[in-house]
C-alpha cells in the first residue's frame, strides 16, 4: 500500500488519505495537546513524596490479562506522556542519557527527591519533545552529544567500561556479570537496569546482576513491597522514585521486577518481563506453579542452574533486538526461490509427524513450517531462539531438549531436535513426543541433503554477507510496476540521489532525504523487516540508542486510552522519527534530524513501495503458519 | 551459579521484642513492617544463607501475615526477658504463625526460642527465668532455647546456626517439581497460538 493514490491498485480499505499533502496535514492535526502541565504536577507530588504506588484498584476481578486491559496507569503514567511534537522539539532524548543515578542512597527504592535529580541536568524550560516528562521531573533537556548513549551499565571509565558497556552483537559475551555485587555495593546501586525474578515467598530466582543469595534481603523487600500493596486489596504496577522506575509484574507464585533509570516507557519494560516470564516457562513449563502450590517453600533456582546466560541474552536483545517490542519476527532476505527449496524440504518432514520445523540464521527465519492448524507465535520464536542461540551446547552437537513454548500450550514440554549445520544457521524441529530423536535425526539429514544439493546454505551464507534492505538503495523514482526485479537488495547500486546534506564529514552517507533507517513491520504477516544500519549509526550504542526510540515510539502508537493513532512525526537533535501506522503495515523511519519534513513523508511513501517490490525476499509468504 | 551446594534459608523473626540483631537497621520496618538481613552461614558442605525476616515489635503488622510467612523455613520467636508482657504473649505468635503460615506438617515445623537482652542492667532487671522458657518450650515440642543479647552479639550466631540446622533438616527432597509435568499433550489436545 502506499499513501500515493496513483499507485494504489488494491482496494484501499483504510481510512488513510491517498495523498502525501493530506498525510501531511495529519501529522499537522495529530498533534495533540496534552495536560501536561497538570500531570506533571501530580508527577511532582509523588516525587516528592519519593513514592508513588500507581495501582490498579479493579477490587475482586484481577485476573493477570486484565491488567492490561485496564491499562490506566494512574497519574503517574499519565504525566509520563510524551508530547506529539510537531515541530522543534528541541529538548530531547539526550535528556534521558545521564548517567545513572543510585537506587537511593540509604533507602533500596524510596525516597528519591527531586533536588537529588537535578544535580547534573542544566535546567531548561522546555517541555517539548521527549523531554515532555523531564518537564515534569524538575530536569530538562540534556546536552549530550551523539556518542554518549543510554547504557544499562554505570559509566565506568572506558577501559573497564568495556566488558557491558559495549555490547555490541560482535564482542557482547553472554553471561552474568559482577556476581561479586549485592545490594550493598554502590556500583550495584548505579547499575541502570535490574532485573529480578523471584518467588511469592520472597525467595530470589535470577537477577541480572550480583549474587541472587547476597541478594536475599533485597528480594524479601520486593516481595514485601508486592504483599504490602495487595494486602490492601490492590496491586503494585509500577512505583517512580527520581529517575528510578520499578515496574512489578506478578505472574502466579513468580513475582517479575525490573528497576531501570533509562526512562524507557512502562509499556516496554513491562513487556520485557513477560518476555522474561515466557523464557522461564520455555525451560520449565508453568507447571512450577504447582510445586509452589504445594509447597511455597519451594527453590526453583537448582532447576534453573545454568541458564543464567539465557536471560542475560534475552536482557541484552531487549536493547538491540527490535522484535522484542515489535512482536514480530523477521526473515533473512533471500531470492524466491531459494525459499522456497527450504520451504519445500521442511513441509516434507512436517508432514511426517514434526510439529514445527524452523530453519535460522542467527535471530533470522530462513523458512519456518508448522503442522497442520499449528501456529506459532513470533514471541515463542525469540525466545526459543533466544535459548537455543544463548546455550553453547546446542552448537557443538545435535541436541535433542525438552522445552516449553508459553503461548502455544504453557502447561506442557515439546521436545525440540537442534542442530547447527554452520555456525549460524541451525535447524529447530519440535515435537511432542520424546522418543522421537531418531526420527528426527532421519529427517535432519534429508534436510541437510536437500539444503546442500539446491545450494541453500550457501545462499544463507551469501545474503549475511551482503545484508538486507540499504537505505542508500532505496529506488529514486517509483519503478514501474512490472519490475520485479529482484536485484535491489542484493545488488548495491550508486545512489543516484545522494544525501542533500553532508554534515561534518562526507562519510555520513544515507539515504534519499537524509533517510538513516527504518522498520517496517507487516502486520498480517507478524513479519519485519528492518534496514541496515547505515554510517550515522554505525556503532552499537548508536543502534541501541535508536532502538529504544523506536520503542518508545511503539509504546507512544500503541499506548491504550490515548490510541489508535495512524502518524507521528518527531524531531529531536538526534533524530527525525516519522511513525505510519495502517491496518496493514506500521511503518517506523529515522531519518538526519535537520531533514525536511515534507521530502520526508515522500521517501516513507518510497519504502513502502520499495518494500512491497522485494516482498517475495525478505518475507515469508504463503505457506506460512503465520499467515491468515 | 556456583557449583556448591547453596540453599536459601527463609526466617521470620517473631515477638514483642525488637532488634535481635546488630545487623538490622530498622530501614523499613515503619512503612512495610520488616526488616530483612542476609546471612551466610557453612553447615557441613552446604552453603546456607538465611533470608531474615524480622518483623518482631511490630503488632500493627499481624495482618500482613499470610504474605509475610509465605513460604517460610523456620520461625524464631523473640521475647524481652525483663519484660514479662513479651513472654507471656508467645503463645500467641506462636498460634498465629502457625495459621498465617499453614506448614504442612505444624507438629515438626522449626521453630526457636530467643530470650533477649540478657545484658540490660546486668541481668538484675530480669523477670522470666531462664526454667521458665525451657518449661514453654518444652511444653511446645522441645524448642530449641537460646539466651541472647543482640546488643552485645552474645549468643546470636549460635542461635542462628541452630536455626539453620534444624530448617535444613526439615527439608524435605525438591523432587515434586519433576513428578508434576504432564507429558506432551496428545495431538486431539493442542491448542495452537490464538483461535481466529
Amino acid at each position: 500500500m502506499s499513501l500515493d493514490s496513483t499507485s494504489s491498485t488494491s482496494a484501499d480499505d483504510s481510512p488513510d488519505p491517498a495523498s502525501p499533502e493530506s498525510v501531511e496535514s495529519q501529522l499537522g492535526s495529530v498533534a495533540l495537546s496534552e495536560p501536561v502541565a497538570e500531570l506533571a504536577s501530580a508527577a511532582n507530588q509523588v516525587a516528592r513524596n519519593g513514592v508513588g504506588f500507581a495501582t490498579a484498584s479493579e477490587g475482586g476481578d484481577d485476573d493477570e490479562e486484565d491488567a492490561d486491559m485496564g491499562g490506566e496507569e494512574g497519574p503517574v503514567g499519565r504525566a509520563e506522556e510524551e508530547v506529539w511534537a510537531d515541530y522543534g522539539g528541541v529538548g530531547g532524548l539526550a535528556a534521558a542519557e545521564e548517567v545513572g543515578e543510585g537506587l537511593g542512597g540509604g533507602g533500596v527504592v524510596w525516597g528519591r527527591t527531586n533536588s537529588e535529580l537535578e544535580v547534573d541536568e542544566p535546567a531548561s524550560p522546555s517541555s517539548s519533545g521527549y523531554a515532555g516528562e523531564r518537564g515534569s521531573s524538575g530536569a530538562s533537556s540534556g546536552e549530550l552529544e551523539i556518542g554518549e548513549v543510554v547504557e544499562d551499565e554505570i559509566q565506568e571509565p572506558r577501559s573497564d567500561g568495556v566488558d557491558g558497556v559495549l555490547d555490541s552483537q560482535a564482542s557482547w559475551v553472554p553471561g552474568k556479570r559482577h556476581v561479586d555485587e549485592d545490594d550493598a555495593s554502590v556500583s550495584w546501586r548505579k547499575r541502570k537496569k535490574h532485573f529480578f525474578i523471584l518467588s511469592h515467598s520472597g525467595k530470589p530466582i535470577y537477577s541480572r546482576y550480583g549474587d541472587e543469595h547476597k541478594l536475599a534481603g533485597f528480594s524479601a523487600t520486593l516481595q514485601a513491597i508486592i504483599s504490602f500493596v495487595e494486602n490492601g486489596g490492590d496491586r503494585v504496577k509500577f512505583v517512580r522514585a527520581g529517575k528510578h522506575q520499578v515496574v512489578f509484574l506478578v505472574k502466579g507464585p513468580i513475582y517479575l521486577v525490573c528497576i531501570s533509570c533509562t526512562e524507557e516507557p512502562y509499556d516496554s519494560l513491562r513487556g520485557q518481563l513477560e518476555l522474561m516470564y515466557g523464557q522461564m516457562i520455555l525451560i520449565l513449563t508453568k507447571s512450577v506453579n504447582r510445586c509452589f502450590e504445594k509447597n511455597p517453600k519451594f527453590d526453583m533456582t537448582p532447576l534453573l542452574g545454568g541458564t543464567d546466560v539465557v536471560f542475560s541474552a534475552l536482557i541484552h536483545s531487549f536493547s538491540c533486538n527490535p522484535a522484542t517490542f515489535l512482536h514480530a519476527y523477521t526473515c533473512l532476505p533471500l531470492a524466491l526461490a531459494t525459499r522456497q527449496a527450504a520451504v519445500a524440504i521442511l513441509q516434507d518432514v512436517a508432514d511426517s509427524g514434526v510439529l514445527f520445523a524452523i530453519l535460522m540464521c542467527k535471530h533470522k527465519v530462513v523458512s519456518l513450517v508448522g503442522a497442520q492448524k499449528a501456529s506459532l507465535h513470533p514471541d515463542d520464536m525469540l525466545l526459543l531462539a533466544n535459548f537455543v542461540m544463548s546455550s553453547e551446547s546446542f552448537r557443538t552437537s545435535e541436541s535433542f531438549s525438552p522445552i516449553c513454548l508459553p503461548r502455544y500450550n504453557p502447561m506442557a514440554f515439546l521436545y525440540a531436535y537442534v542442530h547447527y549445520f554452520d555456525v549460524d544457521t541451525y535447524l529447530m524441529l519440535l515435537t511432542t513426543s520424546s522418543d522421537a530423536f531418531y526420527h528426527l535425526k532421519d529427517c535432519r539429514m534429508r534436510i541437510e541433503m536437500v539444503l546442500l544439493k539446491s545450494n541453500v546454505l550457501s545462499e544463507i551464507q551469501r545474503s549475511l554477507l551482503d545484508g538486507g534492505m540499504h537505505v542508500e538503495d532505496l529506488p529514486v523514482d517509483p519503478l514501474p510496476r512490472s519490475s520485479s526485479l529482484p536485484s535491489h537488495l542484493s545488488q548495491p547500486k550508486p545512489p543516484t540521489d545522494s544525501p542533500e546534506r553532508f554534515r561534518e564529514t562526507c562519510d555520513w552517507i544515507a539515504g534519499p532525504a537524509g533517510l538513516w533507517h527504518f522498520i517496517y513491520r507487516s502486520v498480517f504477516l507478524d513479519q519485519y523487516v528492518s534496514s541496515e544500519f547505515p554510517a550515522p549509526i554505525s556503532s552499537p550504542r548508536q543502534q541501541k540508542r535508536l532502538y529504544r526510540a523506536y520503542q518508545k515510539l511503539y509504546a507512544s502508537m500503541h499506548e491504550k486510552g490515548i490510541g489508535p493513532h495512524k502518524t507521528q512525526f518527531r524531531r529531536d537533535e538526534n533524530y527525525v522519527l516519522l511513525c505510519w501506522v495502517t491496518q496493514d503495515f506500521e511503518l517506523y523511519a529515522a531519518f538526519d534530524p535537520l531533514a525536511d519534513k515534507a521530502l520526508a513523508i515522500k521517501t516513507c511513501n518510497r519504502v513502502c513501495q520499495w518494500v512491497k517490490d522485494v516482498e517475495n525476499e525478505i518475507f515469508l509468504l504463503g505457506a506460512s503458519p503465520f499467515s491468515w | 551459579m556456583s557449583l556448591r551446594r547453596r540453599t536459601l534459608l527463609k526466617v521470620i523473626v517473631l515477638g514483642d521484642s525488637g532488634y535481635v540483631h546488630k545487623r538490622f537497621s530498622q530501614q523499613y520496618k515503619a512503612t512495610i513492617g520488616a526488616d530483612f538481613v542476609t546471612k551466610e552461614l557453612q553447615i557441613d558442605d552446604r552453603l546456607v544463607t538465611l533470608q531474615i525476616w524480622d518483623t518482631a515489635g511490630q503488632e500493627r503488622f499481624q495482618s500482613l501475615g499470610v504474605a509475610f510467612y509465605r513460604g517460610a523455613d523456620c520461625c524464631v520467636l523473640v521475647y524481652d526477658v525483663n519484660v514479662m508482657r513479651s513472654f507471656d504473649t508467645l503463645d500467641n505468635w506462636h498460634e498465629e504463625f502457625l495459621k498465617q503460615a499453614n506448614p504442612q506438617d505444624p507438629g515438626t515445623f522449626p521453630f526457636i526460642l530467643l530470650g533477649n537482652k540478657i545484658d540490660i542492667d546486668g541481668g538484675n532487671s530480669r523477670v522470666v527465668s531462664e526454667k521458665k522458657a525451657k518449661d514453654w518450650c518444652a511444653s511446645k515440642g522441645n524448642i530449641p532455647y537460646f539466651e541472647t543479647s543482640a546488643k552485645e552479639d552474645y549468643n546470636v550466631d549460635a542461635a542462628f546456626l541452630c536455626i539453620a540446622k534444624t530448617a535444613l533438616a526439615n527439608e524435605n527432597e525438591q523432587d515434586i517439581y519433576f513428578q508434576g509435568i504432564p507429558e506432551a499433550v496428545p495431538e486431539s489436545e493442542q491448542r495452537g497460538g490464538c483461535a481466529c
